[in-house]
């Protein structure tokens, strides 16, 4: 247990569609900065903007392999994921729970079998 | 086989009511912003019926396909097929059981599978690691969001 608290907000940093990309290539391996921007249609400075902010979420780490940085998915930020998924669907539930729960049925679903 | 997500909640009212209101008014409890557009203005549509399509559509009239219902059941199952910012070929499933409870209650049980689906990466996915990262993969997005 070395990890200090992420600086940034883990939910925040997955909010961006290039940065679940990156995510998700790192899932199956640490890749450099080259890699990943091959991959992506982004920039390679881009790449690397959206890998600091993995990087303070606490989603990605970075070490030195020879003249290479590689990045990969840091455990413990993992499971923060794990549990940004619950919660995505669990805001959408309260949602649903709110506007199910104060409304009435205003006819039998359509569809719906008899009871 | 990756371990599915299983999440379950109660919601206080029948199991029909509660049918209704996820497949007829998804635009209203949807959360904001979870969708590919990122616009507010973004309408979402579920066509309630087996085959209907689940897509976005933006204030310009663009659509944007998020998944497609397997199983219709109403007012006790779900499912579809989710695909939420991915590819078709990458879709996740969804199913959704509404329990009467009685007393005008539903226990709602939401399971998401199909995660080995994920294209290439599907394999290394299941084999990356250790701290069941493979249950969060295509669905950041989902509830995405979904």
């Amino acid at each position: 247990m070395n990890a200090s608290a992420p600086a940034g907000d883990p939910f925040e940093a997955l909010g961006d569609p290039n940065r679940r990309a990156i995510v998700e290539m790192l899932g199956s391996r640490g890749r450099s900065v080259g890699e990943l921007a091959d991959a992506l249609p982004i920039s390679r400075p881009a790449v690397s903007r959206h890998l600091r902010l993995l990087k303070e979420a606490g989603l990605v780490v970075e070490e030195a392999q020879g003249t290479r940085r590689i990045y990969s998915l840091h455990d413990q930020g993992v499971e923060a994921v794990e549990s940004y998924l619950t919660q995505v669907w669990g805001d959408a539930v309260t949602r649903f729970r709110l506007l199910a729960e104060n409304t009435r049925p205003t006819k039998r679903a359509k569809g719906s079998k008899r009871a | 086989m990756i371990e599915p997500l299983r999440l379950s909640y109660e919601i206080a009212c029948a199991p029909e009511h509660a049918f209704e209101v996820w497949t007829t008014r998804v635009s209203t409890w949807w959360p904001k912003g979870h969708s590919v557009s990122g616009n507010p203005e973004t309408c979402v549509v579920l066509e309630p019926r087996p085959g209907g399509r689940i897509f976005e559509r933006t204030p310009d009239g663009t659509e944007i396909d998020w998944g497609e219902i397997t199983l219709w059941n109403p007012p006790r199952r779900l499912g579809y097929l989710w695909y939420i910012k991915r590819d078709r070929n990458d879709a996740t499933d969804v199913e959704l059981t509404f329990v009467d409870l009685g007393d005008g209650t539903t226990r709602l049980e939401i399971v998401h599978t199909g995660w080995e689906r994920l294209g290439a990466e599907g394999p290394a996915w299941r084999d990356a690691n250790t701290s069941g990262w493979s249950a969060l993969l295509p669905h950041f997005v989902a509830a995405a969001e979904g």
